[in-house]
């Protein structure tokens, strides 16, 4: 038992490697954020490009569905073992696309965020998709009959109303999005998962690892309060029948 | 006979095996108010929604002032065509279940066609837009959201965003069927007023006080086909077609 805890509860290994394991948490910190920021504009394009109508973009509409499909089943760790694999060898590509050092940073940096932005976009679509379509049809209906077009309804009346259904769901996603960052140490991005095992390395000793875990939970046990907070507050003005903001 | 508006030849639509229209014909003069009676499932309403081309039609032609809208490019598959916008500008359309647009004031449902369609500016739409919330009697209004509203202060909104675009026609489907009996009369005593200034309208109604009094020509359908049209008096107090008179028996036992 106490060597148990030794292993992964030693405040001695926390302690010194604090620093290490934060810096390197700062990464997947900044990883998420920009997958984040970029899955939720591509989940949002997926999901218009979904809701096209009329029969000439059914094309448009299938492939859609298709990457949707296939990026919410292949697992992320494959999609970046293949993206850093094989991306570099596309010489149809210019150099600084094949291998990425945007803003100072390293080429699987943006491999890992790449990877997450086309699976996490697959899957915010859905959430998306879950929230436009709870618009109620005359919506779109009322809004075409006074000569808006399919995007400007989109645009001012179904999304800005879809988007209020959806802030509990889209956090679940962020929130798997956040942890999947320490996926990204399988292709040597020194993030929180990577440095902890090279403590580990070092030290014969996982307290890194705990400590990993324990920055990841102190970040997202907040977030879902958040979202509790979130859905608590539409509801209440539901209620009173007042404006509802959108997020 | 004055200008015709509107005049629809032979107009067919069908939901995969149902045949809804079945060849319907009408001609609706500037000005004319036009009420369709039926009973539910007759076709009245997609007549009303083809007119619009909300559903368009699959056969047959539409003239909205002498224009054929069912022609022309991406005609029938009612999507992104110069038809579409040309009838959506002259044509406004009033819906069962109000359809306001719940995040936005009063006075933005009212503004937003014009500023987004016509790309008018936010002042310039404000002004115009409380008048005409002023014309529907709800002048105070203009800053709550639906939601405030009753049923018929929320129908008599949706006519103000609808007139917001100055329509030539206006379309109102069944617009006082959702609401509780006391909030009827000032919806359609809103529409008396639009009748009295000149406006183009079809009516769906099951009011038949409404068309006798405000109706210049009344449509009965049924099954997808028009079965008896006329004057208000000639088709609502001496109906020749027997379906007219059985629905009309029973609408007036209620």
């Amino acid at each position: 038992m106490s060597e148990f805890f030794n292993q992964y509860f030693n405040f001695n290994v926390m302690g010194e490697h604090f620093g290490d394991v934060f810096v390197a948490f700062l990464q997947n910190l900044l990883v998420f954020a920009v997958a984040t920021a970029l899955a939720l504009l591509w989940g949002l394009a997926l999901a218009l490009l979904r809701q096209l109508p009329g029969r000439k973009l059914m094309p448009i509409r299938f492939l859609t569905i298709t990457y949707i499909d296939v990026f919410r089943a292949v697992p992320i760790l494959i999609l970046i073992l293949m993206i850093s694999g094989g991306v570099p060898f596309l010489t149809f590509l210019p150099q600084e696309v094949r291998i990425p050092h945007w803003f100072g940073r390293p080429d699987p940096f943006w491999y890992g965020i790449a990877a997450l932005v086309m699976v996490y976009g697959a899957f915010t679509a859905e959430v998306y998709r879950a929230g436009i379509e709870a618009v109620p049809r005359g919506q779109m209906e009322a809004a075409r009959s006074l000569g808006m077009s399919h995007f400007q309804a989109m645009r001012h009346v179904v999304v800005p109303q879809g988007i209020t259904k959806i802030p509990a769901p889209m956090l679940n996603e962020l929130i798997s999005l956040l942890k999947d960052t320490t996926l990204i140490s399988v292709i040597s991005l020194s993030e929180a998962v990577l440095v902890s095992r090279e403590v580990l390395a070092e030290r014969l000793n996982s307290s890194a690892l705990t400590l990993t875990a324990i920055f990841f939970l102190v970040i997202i046990l907040p977030l879902a309060r958040v979202v509790d907070k979130l859905i608590e507050r539409n509801q209440l003005k539901i209620a009173r029948g007042s404006h509802i903001e959108v997020a | 006979m004055a200008e015709a508006m509107l005049r629809l030849n032979g107009i067919h639509k069908r939901f995969g095996e149902l045949e809804v229209l079945k060849g319907v014909d009408l001609d609706v003069a500037k000005g004319e108010v036009v009420c369709i009676l039926g009973p539910s499932g007759s076709g009245k309403s997609t007549l009303l929604r083809c007119v619009n081309l909300l559903e368009p039609p699959e056969k047959g032609e539409i003239f909205l002032e002498g224009q054929d809208i069912c022609k022309g490019p991406g005609s029938g598959s009612g999507e992104s065509s110069w038809n579409l916008d040309f009838v959506r500008q002259r044509v406004g359309m009033v819906f069962q279940q109000f359809n306001l647009f719940p995040h936005k004031s009063v006075l933005d449902n009212v503004t937003l066609a014009p500023r987004t369609v016509l790309g008018k500016s936010r002042a310039e739409c404000d002004e115009k837009s409380k008048a005409l919330l002023e014309r529907v009697g709800l002048g105070d209004k203009f800053d709550q959201y639906p939601e405030r509203l009753s049923g018929g202060q929320q129908q008599r909104v949706a006519i103000a965003r609808a007139l917001a675009m100055e329509p030539r026609v206006m379309l109102f489907d069944e617009v006082t069927s959702a609401l509780d009996p006391e909030l009827v009369k000032e919806v359609l005593d809103t529409m008396r007023e639009l009748a009295a200034e000149g406006m183009t309208m079809l009516v769906v109604t099951h009011e038949i006080g409404f068309a006798k009094e405000v109706g210049d020509q009344v449509v009965f359908m049924d099954d997808g086909v028009i079965v008896e049209q006329g004057k208000p008096a000639d088709v609502l107090d001496n109906p020749r077609e027997e379906r007219t008179k059985k629905f009309l028996g029973l609408v007036l036992e209620r």
